[in-house]
């Protein structure tokens, strides 16, 4: 018989105060993180969203300006518009205005994962997206994707992946537009990457892996009913009995079958069960028991015990708690709930459902 | 270029051979979301790489600068980018170039332009077999890296030579002589035998059927072997009721005895001496096959989940009553 799991409480505070504390800067050792800082600061504002500490962290100086900041990183082009991860390929010389900036190079165009991450922060932030360039948007969107239906990370890069199919889903699911996108060519591109154990590889021939088994999952049920294309009963069941595999006797989750439980692993895979309608099958307290194990004393939460933190495994080890938190006498582990198939709070993507589509006016 | 070598310290900013050009500042409000506290040497080389971008130049320097770019962040993918570009417009040796990628993968394995450069000067040096012995090398670095199997897996689907496919399987012996574990290696077997297209035979199945029993038995709680022995029934379509024989030499609490006059049974190899029995997965197996009889089976599946969820299993409690709750409504309804 297991025992029963004792849970420590989940300090929210500390967490929140890690994010805030990157969101002021990143110390030189996370200089790679100069070409994704749009989704660094995702998850640290998602941080706040899902511990409902916006209000009481974000100054409202701060909250202008990172709005700014993010509306800054929009660009059109050849391409179409969307956002990019920073200015790292920005000028002084073509500085943004209140109007669109442009991109004349290949080298300083939108990226779809940024896109997606700057949308949501600009939804945190409660944005009234009047900048939004949507034509754009929807042209930047085709202009990602390709031949074989994959989205790739900024177009003709041809990197696509199952994390970009993703993000084009989510993206036109935010818009309420599904015109930027091919679906049955990214549905036969998704199903090429569904394996033999159930989960889906990153790309076709690839491993299951829980990452693009939610990215996968996630468009499948994103997409709307003329579009949708669903797993079969058997397929279905194969994947859930493959999801539920991936807890291991610390209670948490790995990525892949064998593999050591991961905080960040928590969130994919139990999202994944959480879209499926299976999350109640999954062992609720030895998760979180895990991801008690995973908090830093200083705040944010690490990918494992005894590793350093970082917004993304903190954001995401909030967001798999959100989904189902556990019962516990103090409270703490209570969070914001989460919208799962958009992985944002609830609120945040009724707000955003609002704001960003293109209205008659 | 090397860590230690002094003419990485020197900033572009003073090189006389960089003097014609403009640097680029970044641009960056007065309040940024995460802003990343740079190195000088970074802020330096990037200034002057916006400056190269920005009049469109591709020439041998660049080539220099953007590699001082991509060893202080390899994930730098628009430094990447214009490399490549650079390369085809200099019309430089791609094969040196792969020579240097090879130093670059192994030192940033995690990180995913390194590897999709090495794809695209791949695409246009067309010669794949060298690499197959390359990646061997670097899975000595990592056995799972998830970025080193997508790239043999796209060089053997992408140029897809006989020659290629042929030395598979003895290497994904190698490796799980290794570790038998080793989830990837086991994905990978499954891509070799029945993703290149043509159909597998009955006599395939049967091999497969017989290579991952014997690793089973080697050690008989191993996730990865058991998904790939339903892998192989479900592609091919052969009932789980086929292995029952085998499965339940695994359920049973202790291993049985070999008689000496017994000849070994290569369809139902024994657990290894010592191993740790009953085996949960051989349990979910057999009760697997009881669920597909129908009514008649569910008797002998139920205590068997049951097992599992008080005992061989208990993390997965909630899933197993589940089980017992779905086969029971689908009994009373058939
Ligand atoms: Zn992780």
């Amino acid at each position: 018989m297991s025992k029963p799991v004792v849970i420590p409480p989940l300090t929210q505070k500390g967490h929140a105060a890690h994010c805030n504390r990157c969101l002021a800067g990143l110390p030189a050792s996370l200089l790679d993180l100069d070409g994704s800082r749009m989704a660094i600061s995702f998850y640290c504002l998602g941080t706040l969203d899902i511990t409902g500490l916006v209000d009481q962290k974000i100054t409202d100086t701060d909250r202008e300006s990172w709005k700014e900041w993010i509306w800054d990183q929009q660009a059109g082009g050849v391409y179409g518009s969307g956002f990019r991860p920073g200015p790292f390929m920005t000028t002084t010389e073509n500085q943004p205005s209140q109007h669109l900036a442009t991109y004349s190079n290949d080298y300083s165009t939108p990226h779809i994962i940024m896109t997606y991450c700057a949308l949501l922060s600009l939804a945190i932030l409660r944005d009234d997206f009047t900048k939004l360039d949507r034509k754009g948007l929807l042209q930047f969107l085709r202009s990602c994707q390709g031949a074989d239906g994959s989205f790739s990370t900024i177009p003709g890069a041809g990197d696509g992946d199952l994390r970009m199919t993703y993000c084009a889903f989510a993206i036109s699911a935010l818009l309420n537009d599904w015109s930027g996108i091919d679906a049955p060519r990214a549905f036969a591109y998704l199903r090429r990457c569904r394996t033999y154990e159930g989960g889906y590889g990153q790309s076709p021939t690839c491993e299951a892996i829980g990452g693009p088994t939610y990215c996968a999952l996630a468009s499948v049920y994103l997409a709307p009913p003329h579009l949708a294309m669903p797993l079969t009963p058997a397929e279905r069941k194969q994947t859930t009995r493959w999801l539920l595999q991936t807890q291991n006797e610390t209670g948490g989750l790995s990525g892949r079958t064998g593999k050591l439980a991961d905080a960040c692993y928590c969130f994919w895979c139990s999202a994944s069960l959480d879209i499926l309608g299976d999350r109640a099958l999954l062992n609720t307290p030895a998760m979180a028991a895990f991801l008690a194990s995973c908090q830093f004393n200083f705040g944010g939460i690490a990918k494992a015990p005894g590793t350093t933190p970082d917004p993304y495994h903190t954001y995401l080890s909030l967001a798999a708690v959100a989904i189902a938190p556990p019962e516990t006498e103090d409270g703490s582990w209570r969070l914001q709930p989460l919208n799962t198939l958009i992985n944002a709070t609830t609120d945040t993507v009724k707000w955003a459902k609002e704001h960003i589509p293109a209205r008659a006016y | 270029m090397s860590a230690n070598d002094p003419s990485d310290t020197i900033l572009f900013a003073e090189r006389p051979e960089w003097a014609d050009l403009t640097p680029v500042s970044q641009y960056e409000n007065i309040q940024p979301l995460a802003p990343i506290f740079y190195k000088p040497e970074y802020k330096d080389a990037t200034d002057y790489f916006r400056g190269v971008v920005k009049i469109g130049e591709m020439s041998p320097r660049v080539l220099a600068l953007t590699e001082t770019i991509i060893r202080l962040n390899p994930a730098h993918y628009s430094a990447w980018q214009y490399r490549y570009q650079t390369l085809l417009a200099t019309n430089s040796s791609l094969s040196a170039e792969l020579e240097l990628t090879n130093e670059l993968t192994k030192a940033y394995i995690k990180t995913y332009q390194v590897w999709h450069h090495r794809r695209l000067l791949l695409t246009k040096l067309n010669d794949p077999v060298p690499e197959l012995a390359f990646i061997e090398d670097a899975l000595t670095l990592d056995a799972k890296n998830y970025h080193t199997w997508s790239y043999r897996q796209w060089l053997l689907a992408h140029y897809d030579r006989a020659e290629m496919w042929a030395g598979e399987l003895p290497f994904v012996e190698r490796l799980l002589e290794e570790d038998v574990r080793n989830n990837s290696a086991w994905h990978h077997r499954f891509f070799v035998v029945f993703e290149r297209g043509a159909e597998a035979g009955e006599d395939i199945v049967k091999r497969e059927l017989a290579f991952a029993k014997e690793k089973i038995a080697l050690a008989p709680n191993n996730n990865s072997a058991w998904n790939y022995l339903r892998g192989v029934l479900d592609h091919s379509h052969v009932p789980y009721a086929s292995q029952t024989a085998f499965v339940k030499l695994y359920v049973s609490a202790s291993a049985p005895q070999t008689g000496t006059d017994e000849v070994v049974d290569l369809e139902n190899p024994l657990p290894a001496q010592g191993a740790e029995l009953p085996c949960a997965a051989a349990i979910e197996f057999l009760a697997d096959i009881y669920e597909a009889e129908g009514k008649a089976g569910l008797s002998r599946a139920v205590p068997l989940w049951k097992s599992l969820g008080d005992e061989h299993d208990t993390i997965r409690k909630k899933y197993w009553e589940y089980r017992i709750r779905e086969a029971t409504a689908a009994a009373q309804t058939s």
